[in-house]
C-alpha cells in the first residue's frame, strides 16, 4: 500500500486504528533490523521498536509530506537507538569502548545470534566504531539506502555521509585484517 | 588486507518464533491504552475550588471590616438609639468623662449655662430683699 493511502487512512478518525496497524505492519521490520543491529540484544531492540512506534502514532499529526513516511519513520528509530546507547552510558558511567564491550560479549552470548565467524566478527568489529559511524555504516552497507536518503535520515549533507562511511569501511578493514 | 566484499552480507541477528505477527497487536494495545495522567491533575481538580474559595473568602472579608464605626453608627436608626440610651444605665459623670470637650464647646456650654441666670434689676432687687428679711 502506498504511504499516501496509508496516511489517508490514519487520518481519518474512523479507519486510524485500521491504518495504523497497516502502517507498523509495513515498517516493523525495516524499524526493527535498524534497532537491532544497534543495540544487539532482542529484549531492547522489541522495546525501542515498540516506543519508535508509538512516537509514530502519537506524532503522525504534525508529519509534514515534505519528506517520505520511511525517511521520518527511520530518523525517529535512529534517534531513539542513540538516546538508549547514550543513556546506558551514562546509567553505569561508562566509557565508549566498555559499551561496546558489553554488546560485543552478547555477540557471544546470545542464543539469538548465528552465523559464521567473518560475520560475527565483522560485528564486533562495528562495535568499535562510534555509534554515529556505526548507524551510517549499517545504512550504506545492510540497508543498502542511498546517500540521499540518508542525508534525509540525519539530516546531514551527503559529501558528510560519504566521508565517513569511507572513513568507517577503511577502519573496519583494518580491525578485520589484525 | 581483509575486503568487505568478501564477506556475504548475511544477517546473523534472529527473532522469537512469530515475533513479527505479534508485534502489531502489541503496538496497538499500547496505543489504545489510555495515557497515564499526571499526578497533579486530580489534586488541581480539588485544590483549585478550595483556592478560589479562600479567595473570596479572604476578599469578602476584608471589604466588609474596612466599614469605619462612624458608618456603621450612620446605619443605626434615630429611634433605635434613642431606644437604647433610654435602656442605658448610662449617667451624666460617664457621658461627660467619655467626652472630649474642646474649648469653643466649653465657652459654648458656659454661655448657655449663664445666660439662664439672667437675671433683670427688678427680680434682683425682689431676691435680694427676700434673702434679707429671711436670713438677716
Amino acid at each position: 500500500m502506498e504511504d499516501q493511502e496509508l496516511l489517508f487512512k490514519i487520518r481519518n478518525p474512523e479507519t486510524l486504528s485500521y491504518g495504523f496497524n497497516l502502517l507498523v505492519r509495513a515498517y516493523q521490520q525495516r524499524v526493527y533490523w535498524h534497532v537491532r543491529k544497534m543495540v544487539i540484544d532482542h529484549d531492547d531492540a522489541d522495546d525501542l521498536t515498540q516506543e519508535v512506534f508509538i512516537k509514530v502514532h502519537k506524532h503522525i499529526g504534525s508529519f509534514r509530506e515534505d519528506s517520505q513516511l520511511f525517511t521520518w519513520i527511520y530518523r525517529i528509530a535512529t534517534n531513539e537507538c542513540l538516546t538508549f546507547l547514550n543513556k546506558k552510558r551514562r546509567r553505569f558511567f561508562l566509557p565508549l569502548e566498555d559499551v561496546g564491550k558489553e554488546l560485543s560479549a552478547k555477540l557471544d552470548t546470545s542464543s539469538d545470534i548465528s552465523g559464521e565467524d567473518i560475520q560475527i566478527k565483522l560485528q564486533k568489529v562495528l562495535l568499535k566504531l562510534p555509534d554515529k559511524q556505526r548507524l551510517v555504516f549499517n545504512m550504506k552497507y545492510f540497508d543498502e539506502l542511498s546517500y540521499e536518503d540518508m542525508s534525509a535520515i540525519t539530516k546531514t549533507s551527503v559529501g558528510a555521509l560519504k566521508a565517513s562511511y569511507h572513513h568507517a569501511v577503511k577502519k573496519v578493514e583494518d580491525y578485520l585484517t589484525q | 588486507m581483509k575486503k568487505l566484499e568478501d564477506i556475504s552480507k548475511k544477517n546473523i541477528f534472529e527473532v522469537p518464533d512469530g515475533y513479527f505477527e505479534k508485534l502489531p497487536g502489541i503496538i496497538q494495545a499500547r496505543v489504545a491504552k489510555p495515557q497515564p495522567t499526571p499526578w497533579f491533575v486530580p489534586t488541581l481538580k480539588f485544590a483549585l475550588p478550595i483556592f478560589a474559595i479562600l479567595v473570596v473568602g479572604i476578599f469578602w472579608y476584608s471589604s466588609q471590616s474596612q466599614n469605619t464605626i462612624e458608618e456603621q453608627l450612620a446605619a443605626i436608626q434615630t429611634e433605635q438609639l434613642v431606644a437604647y440610651l433610654d435602656d442605658a444605665t448610662l449617667n451624666f459623670d460617664d457621658l461627660t468623662e467619655s467626652v472630649t470637650w474642646s474649648e469653643d464647646d466649653l465657652n459654648e456650654l458656659e454661655e448657655k449655662v449663664f445666660s439662664s441666670f439672667e437675671v433683670s434689676e427688678t427680680d434682683l432687687d425682689l431676691l435680694l430683699e427676700e434673702f434679707s428679711t429671711e436670713n438677716f
